[in-house]
């Protein structure tokens, strides 16, 4: 799963063409949201998969049409060398220190946690690489995007009320996506004038 | 304390839906704003419970709420009349309700998801005229500043969260130390104020005055609760690193804001910039980790925030009527009248409100070290010379006969917020004490039984 999520990571910020991206992305979402899945709620899973679903949708439609998009060109390399080496870091300061059972399966359950959050660290670094060297709304909605859902995965693991996290997280996905997809049209208006 | 958020939610959609007619949709933005504000003044002090988070309306939760709510809709009042901009109206009542929850929250995760909205909501306001302007590329910074700051702060809470109590001092330092950041992200503090000095030359002033007289208070109170609600203060009371990481911005923050606004020419660059060293002085109150600090800090804010909701809209109108030519009270007196007294609120003169917190703040500093009390002085003497160079910049000349301009809306919601302000300021009791009721939670917070 952690590699799933990693290649669609990868696959989104090489993409040229931003309905790629969006197609990417909500591969990035299912594949990071499968990884907690077991322990999550029916709701939980249904209100997570139809934010990324309306999240993507509203980067493919603001596309406009299939050659449209940002070329990553080098940052796709420094984004990924930086997303790489900062996952590692946060893993090593932030991973709990006690002598707990730690178990990791290819699939299906993931009890210690460990999956989830190495898949979140990740998440949160390839969004802050992307978005640091993002020319344009284009890359830097998939960077926003890409944050949050590393973000929503470590929240998944907080004890307290998991239906209104994920209500609120979800509202913030699809704001996030539609605040990008304005900037994007804004932005493309701006460049054929 | 579910009620007003969803009247003000299903109000922005209805206000989406008429927002073209402006006829309709300005007094129905306004009305709602004025049912959710009698709600929330009405109701009594209790916790409700929501999808199993709890809400409850503190004092502070109280006041602010009325506070900003009421300047949401001076500032719809203004876009209605004065300024029309269609999309104004649902953004502002989403951003209310936005507001409302972030104040009555209890979970610190759900309490920064919906700041989060309630910043990101605007982006929509702060583009026009994309191809004239950079209004664009400001909007985008922000929307930037906001992914990077909002996601990297619920990370570092979650995590806070999750982790168990026995980990080593730094991993709480690390957590502590990102969420300071994302906070000072969101807050333009300075140096991450790069986004604010695009927004303050390129987007409307009344989208300008949502973001600097609303949002950012309720920003900063977040900050606050936060701090108080997530466990983490006895850590940073035990880690004087921490302590010291936020009063070196807070003090950078305020001769920063200060130094930029004695050197702006801008009207708008002067308020968002006094703003700026004010909220530097009120992070400054909070690293002090005591009463008078905190009760000076949060009064600050939202003093500062009226004042920016004042001076913002007199910017606007100035520069609306003086078209290109420089900014003149000519053209129009009492909105310059309006900047020229927000000014007394940015500096905390006596006899307004906005003294008192003043007076906390630099005096805690003084007690904190010397130097810092200095520093805060200095800040404030700065923003006065701005305010001071301002007014003068726009009442250099004068015309025969002075000559109220037509429809002075900026100049009346001036005179209103100094009204009210000057009323605050002779009974302060109202103001104050509901936030020393905040301030004794967070204390109550840094030594938990």
């Amino acid at each position: 799963m952690l590699g799933l999520v990693a290649v669609a990571t990868l696959a989104a910020n090489g993409a040229r063409q931003l309905r790629y991206t969006a197609i990417a992305f909500l591969g990035v979402s299912l594949a990071a949201h499968l990884i907690s899945g077991p322990e999550s709620s029916l709701a939980q899973v249904a209100l997570t998969a139809t934010a990324a679903l309306v999240s993507a949708a509203v980067l493919f439609i603001a596309a406009r049409d299939g050659r449209f998009g940002e070329d990553p060109g080098w940052r796709l390399w420094v984004a990924t060398v930086v997303a790489a080496s900062t996952t590692a870091a946060a893993f090593t300061f932030l991973r709990t220190t006690t002598n707990e059972d730690v178990r990791i399966t290819l699939l299906g359950d993931d009890p210690s946690g460990v999956t989830q959050q190495a898949a979140a660290f990740w998440l949160l670094s390839s969004g802050i690489a992307i978005l640091l060297t993002a020319r344009g709304a284009v890359r830097g909605s998939l960077g926003a995007l890409l944050m949050l859902t590393g973000a929503q995965l470590l929240v998944e693991l907080v004890p307290g009320p998991q239906l209104a996290f994920t209500l609120l997280l979800s509202w913030l996905q699809i704001v996030v996506a539609l605040c990008g997809a304005f900037l994007i049209l804004n932005e493309r208006a701006v460049r054929e004038a | 304390m579910i009620v007003p958020i969803v009247i003000l939610g299903a109000a922005a959609l209805v206000a989406f839906a008429i927002r073209k007619r402006l006829d309709v949709a300005g007094p129905f933005t306004v009305a709602a704003l004025i049912v959710a504000m009698w709600y929330v003044i009405s109701s009594p002090q209790e916790t409700t419970e929501f999808l199993g988070l709890h809400l409850r309306l503190s004092p502070l939760g109280q006041l602010g709420s009325t506070i900003l709510l009421a300047s949401l809709a001076l500032l719809v009042l203004t876009v209605w009349l004065d300024e029309p901009a269609y999309n104004f109206f649902p953004t502002a009542l989403a951003a209310g309700a936005a507001v409302i929850a972030v104040l009555t929250l209890t979970t610190p995760i759900a309490i920064y998801a919906a700041l989060l909205l309630a910043l990101l909501i605007p982006v929509g306001t702060f583009t026009f005229q994309v191809t004239r302007n950079r209004s664009a590329e400001a909007a985008y910074r922000h929307y930037s500043f906001v992914a990077l700051g909002g996601s990297l702060g619920i990370a570092a809470l979650a995590l806070a969260g999750s982790l168990p109590r026995e980990q080593p001092p730094g991993t709480f330092v690390l957590l502590v130390v990102i969420i300071v950041v994302a906070f000072a992200l969101k807050l333009a503090a300075i140096p991450f104020h790069t986004h604010a000095a695009l927004l303050a030359s390129e987007v409307p002033a009344s989208a300008l005055a949502l973001y600097f007289g609303v949002l950012v208070p309720t920003t900063f109170i977040a900050f606050a609760e936060i701090l108080t609600l997530s466990g983490l203060l006895p850590a940073i009371v035990s880690i004087a690193k921490v302590q010291d990481l936020l009063i070196g911005i807070g003090a950078v923050s305020a001769l920063g804001g200060s130094f930029l606004a004695t050197g702006s020419t801008e009207l708008r660059r002067v308020a968002v910039y006094s703003v700026i060293a004010n909220l530097g002085q009120a992070l400054v109150g909070i690293a002090t980790m005591s009463g008078p600090g905190i009760v000076g800090a949060i009064a600050i804010t939202l003093v500062s925030g009226a004042g920016a909701t004042q001076q913002l809209l007199a910017a606007g109108a100035i520069e609306r009527r003086s078209g290109a030519d420089r900014p003149s009270a000519t053209v129009a007196p009492l909105a310059s009248l309006a900047f020229v007294i927000g000014g007394f609120a940015m500096i905390g003169a006596p006899p307004l409100v906005a003294f008192p917190g003043h007076f906390f703040v630099e005096l805690i500093a003084f007690s904190y070290s010397g130097t810092l009390g200095t520093a805060l002085v200095i800040s404030t003497l700065l923003v006065l010379v701005a305010q001071l160079r301002a007014a003068i910049s726009i009442f250099r000349t004068a015309p025969e006969r002075w000559r109220v301009e037509r429809r002075p809306i900026a100049g009346v919601v001036g005179a209103l917020v100094f009204l009210a302000l000057v009323a605050g300021g002779v009974q302060p009791d109202g103001f104050l004490r509901p936030i020393a009721a905040f301030a004794d939670e967070f204390i109550r917070a840094l030594k938990p039984l």
